[in-house]
């Protein structure tokens, strides 16, 4: 029996050593907050295709967190316990993920912040897009549009996210630019393209024929918008609406037209750019592999060892449409 | 005294009335407040968008009205309704390309039909193995949830047909007059099925009975289960059809569409004045419960009144209802 035992704990002796030797594969984790949404969704297939993974240098394990902190927080435990190299992480909301980091950072794990920062010093670095920028751009175009002056309505995430938080400062600040420029209602859809609609129509009763720009605090919730103002027989052409994070939809509603703009955030190069940012941490002289290092020459790589990382953001018009479309056909086909 | 007599029956009688149509006055006070308050209320355009609105949740309460007859409940409706949506997207769209697209009335077919499985399987786990309603619909909650984002692979489905985009954005017009929208149009047929099913067949009334003592119903030869059966898929026929509708008001096959639209639908049976616990309560409440919701969130909107205050509003609605019961029945006592 215990002859039994000593040879089960040599031979777990002898395969460790021979993995730790081998020592070319490393264990990486992408945590996402939720699989449920196309955002997330193209941001892991994201990570499946980066080089390193397909070419077996990374054993990737993508996690769906499920909308909840909590969840997240035990997918962060299971990842340290189980001696994964580094963590991408994408937490529900800036506040709620510090203690999944600490949790990670106590096991020396790397954790690699993408698309939406966690307060907390223990991030390893970060990789996204500033959201302020983003809300500034795309409330800039929607008065461009407008000529300058009249009423726009702002349609905002879930009240308190940071998504919300950001994206209104870079609204509000554009809008501050323009004195004939007045924000006639100001309310959340959370994110959701059904409650944008009711809401929409429900502003085209109490202010009819006044609302000339709408401002979505992302694409689902313009999209809404379209509908409800194609609903009350008016014409999207005369509205100015704008969007951001380039879902397919939207790329769709931009060519023909019905929306004047949508801001594309780059999933692919938060997802890619994250990976080479851990294994730059874990390989000593790694050279990125990603395209996005290339497609963004402002970003620079600076050896792997920068805290923050910024992915520029791609505004999507009339002009680049049909060519973003063909990207985005790459990247769902399955 | 007899003078008297007469007209405290009278006043009894009165308020008889009263009780009758305390969620019709209650509607009509909010209607009145808001036409005062807000300029373009009492508007024709605006009274359709209204019932545009509440379309989806009034097609889910309905069948939740049937189900809470029988004593049980459905937490499913959400589910049923978003996979019931995709799966008639997915035949109607170019750029879902796992099924071929087909004729727009074939593809809703398709989608009832799945609604109605997902709830016929919840029916016969009920009625024949005896899992309570809460945990079934509770499992097919995750179930069919699990499913639609399966079938999507989490994606949106898009780029649908247009003929079948009318649906959800065009006007049923009758000889050329623009009448009302098509959710509209098909909310009160489906109502006006419900009420003739409840009210006018035999059964209505065995729904009512399994409700009220499923013991008794039994014994007086009803066949129980598959009265259960019937009720839950009923429902999942009806969720299905809200979701084509919703797919085709937003113009796409959502995945997360209907998130705890079991809330809205059960909210708007209980201030209808249906019993939860089965065997009492009016068709035509639910059809007031469903439009008192629509009209407290589009009045709200309006008002620009944040939509924190919009959930405890509702709330306070339900529980208000319940409470007005419950002193209704202890004066009856």
């Amino acid at each position: 029996m215990r002859k039994t035992a000593l040879f089960v704990a040599a031979l777990v002796f002898v395969v460790s050593i021979g993995f730790a030797q081998a020592g070319q594969k490393y264990r990486i984790g992408g945590a996402t907050y939720g699989l449920a949404g196309e955002y997330m969704k193209l941001w892991a297939t994201a990570l499946e295709r980066h080089p390193a993974v397909q070419q077996g240098l990374v054993d990737l394990t993508i996690f769906d967190g499920r909308y909840d902190a909590s969840v997240q927080q035990s997918q962060f435990e299971t990842m340290s316990s189980q001696g994964y190299d580094a963590i991408l992480f994408v937490p529900i909301d800036i506040e709620a993920g510090a203690a999944a980091v600490a949790t990670a950072h106590a096991a020396d794990v790397i954790v690699v912040g993408s698309n939406t920062r966690v307060n907390s010093d223990l991030l390893t670095a970060y990789i996204g897009s500033n959201d302020v920028v983003s809300g500034y751009m795309e409330a800039k175009a929607v008065i461009e549009k407008m000529g300058g002056k009249g009423n726009v309505v702002i349609i905002e995430g879930p009240i308190g996210q940071s998504a919300q938080i950001e994206r209104l400062e870079g609204n509000l600040k554009a809008i501050a630019e323009y004195p004939e420029v007045n924000v006639l209602e100001r309310r959340t859809a959370n994110w959701s393209r059904a409650e944008a609609l009711a809401l929409m129509e429900n502003w085209l009763t109490a202010h009819p024929g006044t609302i000339h720009g709408v401002i979505g605090q992302n694409d689902e919730m313009a999209l809404g918008a379209v509908q409800a103002i194609k609903a009350a027989g008016l014409d999207v052409k005369d509205f100015a609406i704008a969007g951001i994070d380039g879902v397919s939809d939207a790329i769709t509603a931009v060519k023909n037209g019905e929306m004047d703009l949508s801001i594309l955030q780059d999933a692919v190069s938060q997802a890619q750019g994250a990976i080479d940012i851990a294994l730059g941490y874990l390989i000593d002289g790694y050279e990125p592999m990603s395209d996005c290092w290339k497609d963004y020459p402002e970003m620079k790589w600076n050896g792997g060892k920068d805290k923050t990382y910024d992915v520029p953001w791609t505004p999507i018009t009339k002009q680049n449409a049909d060519e973003q479309w063909e990207k985005r056909q790459d990247l769902t086909a399955r | 005294m007899p003078d008297d007599a007469s007209s405290m029956q009278e006043s009894n009688k009165f308020r008889a009335i009263l009780w009758e149509l305390r969620i019709a006055i209650a509607l009509v006070l909010i209607c009145v407040y808001l036409s005062m308050a807000t300029d373009h209320f009492l508007t024709t355009r605006n009274l359709i968008n209204v019932l545009r609105q509440v379309s989806v949740n009034g097609l889910l309460s309905i069948g939740m009205t049937f189900i809470i007859l029988t004593g049980g409940i459905d937490l499913s409706v959400g589910s049923m309704l978003a996979f019931g949506g995709v799966v008639t997207a997915s035949f109607v769209s170019n750029a879902y390309k796992d099924v071929p697209s087909i004729n727009p009335f074939h593809a809703i077919c398709l989608g009832l039909l799945a609604g109605t499985v997902l709830g016929a399987v919840n029916g016969l786990v009920i009625s024949k193995m005896r899992v309570t309603p809460f945990i079934m619909t509770l499992g097919m909650l995750s179930i069919a949830r699990g499913m639609t984002y399966i079938y999507t692979n989490g994606m949106p489905i898009t780029d649908l047909d247009k003929t079948f985009l009318q649906i959800g954005q065009g006007f049923f017009e009758p000889w050329g007059v623009r009448l009302l929208p098509w959710p509209v149009v098909i909310f009160l047929l489906a109502f006006a099925i419900a009420w003739v099913v409840l009210y006018r067949m035999k059964f209505g009334r065995y729904v009512y009975a399994v409700g009220g003592n499923a013991r008794s119903a039994r014994i007086s030869g009803i066949n129980v289960g598959f009265i259960i059966f019937m009720v839950y898929a009923i429902s999942g026929f009806l969720c299905a059809l809200a979701g084509v509708l919703l797919t085709a008001r937003t113009s796409a096959g959502l995945p997360q569409a209907g998130v705890s639209y079991e809330l809205d639908a059960i909210a708007a049976v209980v201030i209808g004045g249906t019993s939860m616990t089965g065997g009492k309560g009016p068709l035509i409440g639910t059809l007031l419960g469903v439009i008192l919701i629509g009209v407290i969130n589009s009045g709200l909107d309006q008002l620009s009144v944040s939509s924190y205050y919009q959930q405890v509003c509702k709330g306070l609605i339900i529980v208000g209802a319940v409470m007005l019961d419950y002193f209704q029945s202890d004066g009856e006592r």
